[in-house]
């Protein structure tokens, strides 16, 4: 979410400048996040000189005397001639169309001027709209490239992506000119951001020793005051007061410290914050567009209606806010299940009166619901039970579990914004994630996801959301691979250049890697390293160093004090330790990264040639090198490939049952490992082979034939109606058949109703159907 | 009239024959004389991949319209450099000579098509051949049932110009704009081979169980691939479900078999029962509908062991 300058209460009712925008992307967390603009007192033109005729209605605007700051600012439209003065008055009051024209001419007249494209830019911002607004960035820059109004400008928009190269910008802008309170602003909230509330004090305090010597506004930088001291653990900012007593209809105080409990995971009370924003100024849209988003992530979805309606009425601007309109009514096409029941209900409300405790709601696309329910409410049992006895903690609400098969669905309701990055997301009790047919077969493990966002609620409900992300991270990421040795991310390629290069980053910094990427991928290189971090306190420490890690967040203690008084090392020897412990585990990996390389372009290429009796060696060659790599074009397909061809189904069949256990989630693959096994005479390994598919590909009919039927013939009778039942869920060609299989189950079961039931249903659909028409000689004793 | 008699049908050999063709689940090679001509008609493939698929296209339909029509005589096909618009015309002239009232006649077409706003064209050498011509052609055959499969690009387009009572349209597109290489004349000759397919169990591939499951796939591989669908197939006709194009297992020989006969055709008769009452079920209690049911159920479960014997199926 992207809110700037003059969609803020500030932005009308005093001048328009801005603090950072901030999309906080925090992955399998997540960020949102509001951007302030500040009151001045007098203008600080680190934003863009602009003249100083406005300054007597800004004055007004910046105490929160907004009918005097409106008729001034009236006036002065009728008494210049300055479209640029004219702009900046209209923006004031909310005419951005007038505003945005005005700027056009102004520009017009004055091509050569640079400030009046970055106030033009910020203009741009104001609506939501960064494209353009970066482009009037960049265009001023290339008429004074150290142009630092403009370098904020640039900044504002980059680091609203979280992009590493926004404080660099920054630097530059408060180098070139010292004497400004914006570019400090932005520093100290990059900074808090990162969690680095030393710097960020310090910016602050210049910040506001430069307010007062050049008369600006001090709203923002009290703002940022009281995020610091609320993320320090102190809920009662003396600076709140402060602002308050400046402006009493300053929402910011109350919205800008909501932003930090965001993006540091803590919803509820973020809601309790904005809400108290948009009390003391019930104009803050951006408020109220983010009171809403919160009340959603804590499942509250009438009220999240209500104040999302009140944004958009507000700011029809706003990407995230008309998107996540459309987002709630789609859910009309949604069914909501809880664990321990059968039947769709209305709301979480209607569940909870209705049912007993239920441990998981479920909220699922009507269209497959029937096919995902039976497997996510299993895994979610499952993961609950082990994750409240492993970690001593006993979930207090249901968890609210909400799949959706268009991953745009899942990233407005994530971000507000389609085209998200992740899988999943998990707000406390409430997760949001990719259905399986959000993403291509083959491409996502639904079963781990859900798993390790399963794993984020116990992190973040134990430690009341106070958990860094890297730990949370760590424990998720560990736990898919505790779950069972084929879930969870491989080591990468990229991972082990990663270790080569010697980026990982100090365990003490490593949330830096989540929120700031400093280089492509270092996201998941952060993931991944998180999660061996835990591996190896679990392994060198044991699993109940985890648990007691997780109590010392939960009293907010620093990483490194934390390692120091569960583990007894410093953060600099646990690093050490665990660049070691890297070194055992892949060294060698890293080193032979040129000959696996070399092994798989011999494989390929004999592949390729269909030279199978030249696969063989190269191939196994690169399995033996690097086990873990069962991407696309893996040795170990191909060398099933060669292995077919020869004839040998028996080594076939050992590769890709390798190539599952490591990962692998091809369902062709899969599924031609489960023939394979079935035609060898090993059922139950080809029925293990095709339920690891169930997690990654449940969309498909025809592995739940085939497993219903397998099932049925080894008499795991409720497995085999289970997914007989899925099968015809799916609404399939041969509904005769399905329905005659779970005719058999339930005979075999002697529930004689359901039974009759299934086989009149069978016989119905295909009258002639000899195995069915013996069935009901045989059960009807004719 | 042997198998029409058990029906009642008391006039005269055409209109009882066309009366029986407009009851569903009746298959018209249970009347005595009738046979199906087959027709399979590919145009040029422009690149060594499509003109591989269409030749093993054509080679597949063409054995199991043999084994349909129980006669090489009656299967025709025209295919690659041989299909051209002249062997066309002279094929449809043989067709309007040798082809009676009550038989039936199955079009299928293979290749690309394309459309320019007003006219469809096959491409086959030399001048193609248009939606129009074809239409033409295949009103020319005195056949009463017609089945027209048009699995070429753009072949949506011909759909309003072929349809008429006596003939089911397959269309692989929507429209004429959809103008992409089709993939559902892979599934459409799949499905005449496959048991899944049979939905029905009768052992034999109608019209309708043939499109039903080409359409499934074809709908199932486009959401598999995570592609958008660049093509909707259509069907227009009410002859589909009786329209009989494969047979399966012992069907062939049961209804050939004259000891046999009478028995099929009471199966048949118990068959529209089952039919008949489920038309009434939303009407109906439930457990007064399963008991209805399984009672026609039982008598047809009899039936089929007799067949079974008769034939000496296990």
């Amino acid at each position: 979410m992207n809110v700037l300058p003059s969609t803020t209460p500030r932005a009308r009712s005093r001048r328009l400048r801005l603090a950072l925008p901030a999309l906080a992307l925090c992955l399998g967390l997540l960020a949102a996040a509001l951007v302030t603009t500040t009151p001045l007192a007098a203008y600080d033109q680190a934003l863009g000189k602009r003249s100083e005729t406005l300054k007597p209605c800004d004055d007004h605007m910046d105490r929160g005397r907004r009918t005097e700051a409106r008729g001034c600012y009236v006036a002065l439209i009728d008494s210049t001639t300055d479209p640029a003065v004219q702009a900046e008055a209209y923006w004031a009051l909310d005419d951005y169309k007038r505003a945005n024209e005005l700027f056009r001419d102004a520009v017009k007249a004055q091509p050569e001027n640079p400030d009046l494209r970055v106030r033009w830019g910020f203009l741009f911002l104001t609506t939501h709209n960064e494209g353009e607004g970066a482009k009037l960035f960049q265009e001023a820059l290339k008429l004074d490239e150290d142009h630092a109004p403009a370098k904020l400008g640039m900044a504002t928009v980059v680091g609203g992506r979280f992009e590493g190269k926004a404080l660099e910008l920054v630097k530059q802008a408060v180098e070139a000119v010292p004497e400004q309170v914006e570019g400090y602003l932005l520093w100290a909230r990059m900074a808090l951001e990162e969690h680095d509330y030393d710097t960020a004090d310090k910016q602050l305090d210049t910040a506001l020793e430069k307010a007062k010597q050049l008369a600006v506004s001090p709203l923002d930088a009290y703002a940022l005051k009281a995020s610091l001291d609320l993320l320090r653990g102190n809920t009662n900012s003396e600076w709140t007061k402060r602002a308050l007593d400046y402006n009493p209809h300053d929402g910011s105080i109350y919205a800008t410290p909501a932003h930090f409990y965001v993006i540091t995971r803590r919803y509820r009370e973020a809601v309790e914050l904005y809400s108290k924003a948009v009390e003391v100024e019930p104009t803050l849209w951006e408020a109220h567009a983010e009171l809403s988003v919160n009340l959603l992530r804590e499942g509250q979805e009438r009220e999240g209606r209500q104040h999302l309606e009140i944004a958009f009425k507000g700011d029809p601007y706003s990407l995230t806010t008309v998107n996540t309109l459309r987002l709630l009514d789609s859910l009309a096409n949604f069914e909501t299940f809880s664990n321990h029941d059968n039947v769709a209900l209305g709301t979480r409300e209607q569940m909870e009166a209705a049912i007993d405790k239920p441990k998981v709601i479920l909220k699922l696309h009507k269209e497959e619901a029937a096919v995902l329910r039976p497997y996510a409410t299993e895994l979610a049992e499952r993961s609950i039970a082990t994750f409240a006895e492993k970690y001593g903690f006993q979930p207090e609400r249901p968890v609210q579990i909400e799949m959706y098969p268009d991953h745009d669905d899942f990233a407005v309701r994530t971000m507000g914004m389609p085209g998200l990055g992740l899988l999943g997301v998990t707000f406390g009790y409430v997760i949001a994630m990719d259905s399986p047919s959000g993403r291509a077969p083959g491409t996502f493990h639904w079963g781990t996801t859900l798993w390790h966002e399963l794993a984020h609620v116990f992190t973040l409900e134990a430690t009341n959301h106070l958990v860094p992300r890297w730990f949370s991270e760590g424990i998720s990421t560990y736990e898919e691979w505790e779950a069972d040795a084929s879930w969870g991310e491989q080591v990468s390629p990229d991972f082990l250049e990663a270790v080569k290069e010697g980026k990982l980053l100090p365990v003490a910094e490593l949330d830096k890697g989540f929120v700031r990427p400093r280089y492509p991928n270092q996201i998941a290189i952060s993931y991944f390293q998180a999660g061996l971090v835990c591996k190896m306190i679990d392994e060198e420490w044991g699993v109940e160093s985890l648990v007691e890690l997780l109590k010392g967040y939960a009293q907010n203690k620093s990483t490194a004090d934390n390692i120091q008084q569960v583990l007894d090392v410093s953060a600099e020897e646990f690093d050490k330790q665990f660049a070691a412990y890297i070194d055992d585990m892949l060294g060698e990996k890293v080193e032979a990264l040129p000959q696996w390389r070399a092994a798989m372009k011999k494989a390929v290429e004999a592949a390729k040639a269909k030279n199978w009796a030249d696969v063989i060696e190269p191939a196994k060659e690169a399995i033996g090198l690097f086990p873990d790599f069962v991407e696309g074009g893996n040795p170990y397909v191909t060398l099933a490939e060669a292995y077919v061809e020869q004839g040998d189904k028996r080594a076939a069949a050992a590769q890709l049952q390798a190539y599952q256990q490591q990962g692998g989630k091809s369902p062709e693959s899969i599924k031609q490992l489960a023939g394979l096994l079935d035609e060898l005479g090993r059922r139950s390994e080809a029925i293990e082979a095709l339920e690891g598919l169930l997690y990654i590909a449940p969309n498909d009919a025809e592995l739940h034939r085939k497993l219903g039927g397998w099932f049925l013939e080894e008499d795991d009778l409720p497995a085999a109606v289970r997914e007989l039942e899925v099968l015809l869920a799916m609404n399939p060609l041969d509904k005769a058949d399905a329905h005659y299989n779970l005719a058999r189950a339930y005979h075999k079961m002697k529930d004689r109703d359901k039974m009759r039931r299934h086989l009149l249903l069978a016989l119905e659909a295909a009258p002639s159907f000899r195995p069915a028409q013996k069935l009901l000689l045989e059960t009807t004793a004719q | 009239m042997a198998a029409a008699a058990p029906l009642g049908c008391g006039v005269t050999r055409l209109a009882c024959l066309l009366l029986l063709a407009l009851v569903p689940g009746l298959p018209a090679e249970t009347l005595p004389s009738s046979r199906t001509h087959f027709v399979i008609l590919s145009g040029l493939g422009g690149e060594p991949l499509y003109e591989k698929r269409f030749a093993e296209q054509v080679k597949e339909l063409e054995k199991v319209a043999r084994r349909n029509a129980g006669d090489a005589s009656l299967v025709h096909a025209l295919s690659g450099e041989a299909a051209t618009r002249k062997a066309i015309e002279e094929l449809f002239a043989r067709l309007k000579k040798d082809v009676a009232p009550e038989d039936s006649l199955a079009v299928v077409l293979l290749g690309h098509g394309s459309y320019d706003g007003y006219d469809y064209k096959l491409n086959v050498p030399g001048p193609d051949i248009t939606g129009e011509r074809l239409r033409v052609l295949f009103e020319g055959v005195p056949a009463e049932r017609q089945l027209v499969v048009n699995t070429t690009s753009a072949s949506g387009a011909v759909m309003e110009l072929w349809k008429s009572d006596k003939r089911v349209v397959v269309a692989a597109t929507k429209n004429g704009r959809e103008r992409t290489a089709t993939t559902f004349a892979q599934f459409f000759v799949e499905a005449l081979a496959s048991a899944e397919a049979d939905t029905d169990k009768s052992e034999s591939i109608t019209a309708q169980e043939a499109y039903t499951y080409a359409e499934r796939k074809v709908k199932d591989f486009y959401e598999s691939e995570m592609r958008l669908a660049t093509e909707h197939s259509r069907m227009e006709g009410e002859l589909a479900g009786s329209f009989t194009l494969a047979r399966l297992g012992k069907a062939l020989e049961a209804a050939a078999d004259p000891a046999t006969r009478e028995m099929m055709a009471r199966r048949e008769a118990l068959e529209q029962q089952v039919g008949a009452l489920k038309l009434r079920k939303e009407s109906m209690a439930e457990q007064q509908y399963f008991d209805e049911l399984q009672k026609v159920l039982i008598e047809l479960a009899q039936l089929q062991t007799k067949i079974d014997d008769a034939l000496g199926q296990p």
